[in-house]
């Protein structure tokens, strides 16, 4: 081995919290909730995710009008041309529990721009995207996004015009959503491979846009709620 | 991670009704547990996420069963062991009383496990005997 060769650092102590989690589930399977093999299933399937997928797609659909046509109306079929099979590929052959199979491809245009949450819970296209980020998950983020969705993507650094449109969509039990953004000056004879390093998982979202040379996200603040838990509603 | 007490409650419900008064066994977690963006600041390890995220996340998603597939109205009682939308809505209440000052994704482990303990799908006793358990197999050579 070559004195060069050092090992990658690694968290050598065992957390309250990693014992926890194994407690949680070792319990769970203890009383029949579900079982080992399930678990390992949903485990290994969970693994595969990530936002590559997605930002394939975008990438495609900027370089062929027809597979354009198909994502935006199809985009359930449009995802098996990037390796997703939505209805088939999760353990369960219906899409995985948080994840059901209607994805929706939203068109971004020069003068209107779309951008996902969920304002019940934290829906979010896992299949095609990954895990979704810490401050989707957020009341802050949920909340006032649906009510100042101009004030909220500024401060995630997209200053919009106000000429631009800005349409909200809400996940929900059925349908998922991503952004299929406005391909960026600049990239004109670029490859697929280069365009899809654009796309980020925060373009998809639809709280950044795509630009020549930002390949991956920016570090996000989380906020607390605005509003207290003791509502009287 | 964070000692602050500023957010915690000692009883009381959340916006969604969840019951937030703190559990003994996770209250002392909350308060000794060493979260992952500490570990790894300390290991120098560049992995934003623990681990054991995933398997959080498939033991959540195992739990919901079909409850986030259907609207619902048409979620039958008692089909899975923790509808999705529950769990969540009592994530959210937890996560902004009790866990305010827990990072993600430990803030989600303890409400699940909050939440696992609230519904009776096994109790503090049972957890803390597990935990141990687990505890002494991690920890020996």
């Amino acid at each position: 081995m070559s004195d060069k060769h050092k090992p990658q650092p690694m968290v050598d102590e065992v957390s309250d919290f990693e014992i926890l989690e194994m407690a949680v589930r070792e319990l769970a399977i203890e009383k029949g909730l579900f079982s080992a093999d399930d678990h390992r299933r949903w485990t290994e399937y969970v693994h595969t995710l990530g936002p590559v997928p997605a930002a394939r797609l975008v990438a495609k659909a900027w370089l062929d009008p027809e597979y354009k046509k198909l994502a935006v109306t199809d985009g359930v079929k449009a995802s098996l041309a990037v390796g997703v099979d939505w209805i088939n590929s999760p353990p369960t052959g219906f899409g995985t529990p948080s994840d059901y199979c209607n994805l929706r491809v939203l068109e971004d245009t020069p003068k209107l721009k779309h951008v996902v949450v969920c304002t019940l819970c934290s829906c979010y296209p896992r299949p095609i995207l990954g895990q979704s980020p810490e401050w989707y998950r957020t009341p802050n983020y949920r909340r006032r996004l649906v009510r100042w969705p101009r004030q909220v993507l500024a401060e995630f650094g997209l200053q919009l015009s106000p000429e631009v449109e800005i349409r909200v969509a809400d996940s929900n039990q059925k349908t998922r959503y991503i952004v299929l953004p406005v391909r960026p000056a600049g990239t004109e004879g670029w490859t697929e491979d280069q365009l899809t390093e654009i796309v980020t998982r925060d373009c998809l979202i639809g709280v950044a846009v795509p630009k020549p040379g930002v390949t991956t996200n920016a570090k996000r603040p989380v906020h607390p709620a605005v509003h207290p838990v003791h509502h009287d509603h | 991670m964070a000692k602050s007490d500023k957010h915690h409650l000692d009883s009381g419900n959340g916006w969604h009704g969840t019951n937030v008064a703190p559990i003994a066994l996770l209250e002392n977690i909350r308060r000794h547990g060493k979260a992952w963006e500490e570990l790894s600041a300390k290991y120098g390890v560049a992995n934003p996420d623990p681990p054991w995220r995933i398997t959080l996340d498939a033991t959540c998603d195992i739990l919901a069963g079909d409850s986030s597939v259907l609207p619902q109205h048409m979620v039958v009682p008692g089909s899975c062991a923790l509808p999705s939308l529950e769990r969540r809505a009592e994530e959210d209440d937890l996560s902004e009383t009790i866990y305010a000052d827990v990072p993600f994704p430990e803030r989600q482990l303890l409400a699940l496990a909050h939440s696992m303990i609230r519904h009776g799908l096994f109790n503090e006793e049972e957890l803390a005997e597990q935990m141990k358990k687990v505890h002494e197999r991690l920890t020996s050579a």
